[in-house]
């Protein structure tokens, strides 16, 4: 439904954090993204000739990261307008439980829903999937839209992930 | 696991039991250099230290600081996770870990603080891994 040339547009982010692939479904309630794992991922470029399976483990946080950027193309297109020039940070999250690590092959389906919106913070909830088996849950993450120059370590503001 | 940030946890503090609660805690400092490959794109011409990656800076200090009689511990979830200010290419990440036991697991609760005062909270949970 939105293809990564859209997802690109939609996004601030860039390699070699840009960790959405494609969206697959979006309403106004929920999207559904999948992210395909590689073993050319940058995070194994400093492996040594003999790798386990478990430093080809994709890193559980940059799972959340994809997750959280899945959310943020749903974020977006609900603030409309109102998002123009201005930064997605996260601000919190809580609940988020690790089933399963995912390796290169795996394509990590993103499921992020809604789960309510106040003023500027929208809160998000799902979890990840690989062949229709969850690997994280998400219990929430918080989000929200913050003006660059509130970054500032000036004019530090409350959400800064 | 590898690891999207290059920056490796110094210890401050070497760990300590706290014999009131059965707890540990310790102290680790980050240097967040500008060449954290993370920066390209995070984002470009605007730098700014992704909140995973501040979590990955705990975990890795975490479990360089691991209660000696905790046995083999696997991240089992992040409980919670709050993001109070943004870190930025040259900040020096102050983290103060204290680990307790939990059930059949162990929590650890971080502090993550740079020169301009407190930039994170963050809790992560650990299962005991089955005997081999």
């Amino acid at each position: 439904m939105i293809t990564c040339e859209g997802v690109r547009a939609a996004l601030p982010h860039r390699y070699p954090m840009l960790l959405v692939d494609r969206v697959v479904e979006m309403g106004n309630e929920g999207i559904r993204a999948v992210k395909a794992v590689t073993l050319n991922e940058p995070w194994y470029a400093r492996l040594g000739p003999q790798a386990t399976r478990g430093d080809l483990a994709y890193p559980d946080f940059l799972l959340i990261e994809s997750w959280t950027q899945t959310a943020g193309i749903l974020a977006k297109r609900l603030a409309g307008e109102a998002a123009d020039g201005q930064v997605m940070l996260f601000g919190s999250m809580s609940g988020i439980e690790f089933h399963r690590q995912v390796f290169p092959g795996d394509t990590v389906e993103q499921h992020a829903r809604l789960e309510r919106a106040v003023n500027d913070t929208m809160i998000f909830e799902g979890d990840s999937r690989v062949g229709g088996e969850p690997v994280l849950t998400i219990g929430r993450i918080t989000m929200a839209f913050r003006p660059g120059e509130r970054l500032n370590p000036a004019h530090a503001g409350p959400a800064a992930g | 696991m590898t690891s999207p940030v290059l920056a490796a946890p110094r210890p401050v503090r070497e760990p300590a039991r706290d014999e009131g609660s059965g707890g540990w805690s310790a102290g680790f400092s980050v240097a967040i250099d500008e060449s954290e490959p993370v920066f390209a794109g995070h984002y470009p011409d605007f730098p700014i230290f992704p909140g995973v990656c501040v979590m990955e800076c705990v975990r890795r200090a975490a479990e360089a600081a691991k209660p000696p009689e905790s046995g083999e511990l696997r991240l089992a979830a992040v409980e919670s996770s709050r993001f109070l200010a943004a870190v930025r290419p040259g900040d020096e990440l102050a983290i103060e870990l204290s680990w307790s036991p939990r059930g059949e697991g162990w929590r650890c609760s971080a502090r993550v603080a740079t020169g301009r005062g407190q930039a994170a909270s963050v809790r992560l949970r650990y299962r005991r891994e089955a005997e081999a």
